[in-house]
């Protein structure tokens, strides 16, 4: 591969573009791929396969040629409400994972720069921060504030805009009484149990970065369950 | 389908040439059978035989690292490789869990 070719795809990667990398494995060739894109003369034979291959986001060698592709998604969004000691621990686990990470929170000592460093962070109310992020079903939400004026808007936010994954930290008493003021504000049943509460799996531990993990392990169990 | 988790490979063999160290690149392309690493898996080794990431679960990994010094001393640009069902043989590389990978190893440069 060519050092160009590398540089590129690593710009590519952090930019969040979606692209694929085609090889022919006979001649150590290689090139991106971009949607709509024409390829190079080495590639542009089998552009219908490299298409096929990037629509259904596979990896693999194309049958009967010597073309090696390789696909990349955009990262999910992961939209973590409350910059608490949790959301620390829970920055580490996803950067690992790949996740892209922006943290919610209009407590501005909470949501410091000290605390959270090269983070997204927006230091603002739910209903404005949501204006600066794009979401669809491709995001997911981790509530940690337990505090209703801050978790309630955001938690509104993501049952509208149908997140795969929507998680509240808190009790069982604390979730009860979620899912009673979601009810009287009109979100259905089947809506309201679409919520993770309380949130996480179970693995027993109750310290921060054990209840991280347990957050952490439950949005990969659901990324692929979508 | 497949997801956007990534282990940041191609990052830290950007980083290793930037300090002056040759690298090769070896990917998972073909799977048969039970492998313990995905299609698209990668590993970067260098001349000196340090390496990061795997393609496999540490089954194959040393015959890789050979490999790759034998294709920078040799200035080859690419090679593929396929390991198989180990034998009988305890110290013979392969795969413990009975499956067949293909890598594919390329020069960066």
């Amino acid at each position: 591969m060519k050092l160009e070719i590398l540089k590129e795809i690593i710009k590519k990667k952090e930019n969040k573009s979606e692209f694929a990398i085609v090889t022919k494995l006979s001649t150590g060739e290689s090139e991106i791929f971009i949607d709509k894109k024409p390829l190079s003369k080495n590639f542009n034979k089998y552009t219908d396969q490299i298409e096929n291959f990037y629509k259904s986001k596979k990896n693999g060698v194309i049958d009967n040629t010597d073309v090696f592709i390789e696909t990349y998604i955009r990262p999910i969004k992961v939209i973590i409400v409350g910059a608490v000691h949790i959301a620390q621990y829970l920055v580490d686990y996803a950067k690992s994972l790949n996740f892209e990470i922006s943290i919610i929170d209009p407590r501005g000592y909470f949501a410091s720069e000290q605390r959270f460093p090269n983070m997204n962070i927006i230091n603002k109310w739910p209903n404005e921060a949501f204006k600066e992020i794009e979401t669809n079903t491709n995001t997911a939400l981790i509530a940690l504030t337990h505090d209703p004026k801050i978790d309630d808007p955001a938690l509104q936010h993501a049952l509208k805009k149908k997140f795969y994954y929507i998680g509240a930290l808190g009790s069982k008493k604390t979730h009860e009484n979620r899912c009673q003021r979601l009810r009287e504000s009109g979100f259905s049943e089947d809506e309201i149990k679409s919520i993770h509460g309380p949130i996480g799996i179970k693995l027993g531990g109750k310290s921060a970065p054990e209840i991280a993990l347990s957050i952490i392990s439950q949005l990969v169990s659901e990324t692929y369950k979508k | 389908m497949k997801n956007s988790f990534d282990e940041k490979i191609l990052e830290e063999a950007n980083d290793w040439i930037k300090t002056n160290q040759k690298v090769v690149l070896a990917t998972v392309i073909q799977t048969w059978g039970s492998s313990p690493r995905q299609v698209g898996s990668r590993m970067i080794v260098n001349e000196k035989g340090d390496f990061s990431g795997s393609v496999s679960g540490g089954c194959v990994e040393s015959a890789v690292v050979r490999e790759c010094i034998g294709i920078i001393k040799d200035n080859k640009p690419f090679k593929k490789i396929e390991f198989k069902v180990s034998n009988e043989s305890a110290w013979e590389v392969g795969l413990a869990c009975g499956g067949e990978i293909a890598v594919y190893l390329e020069q960066i440069n």
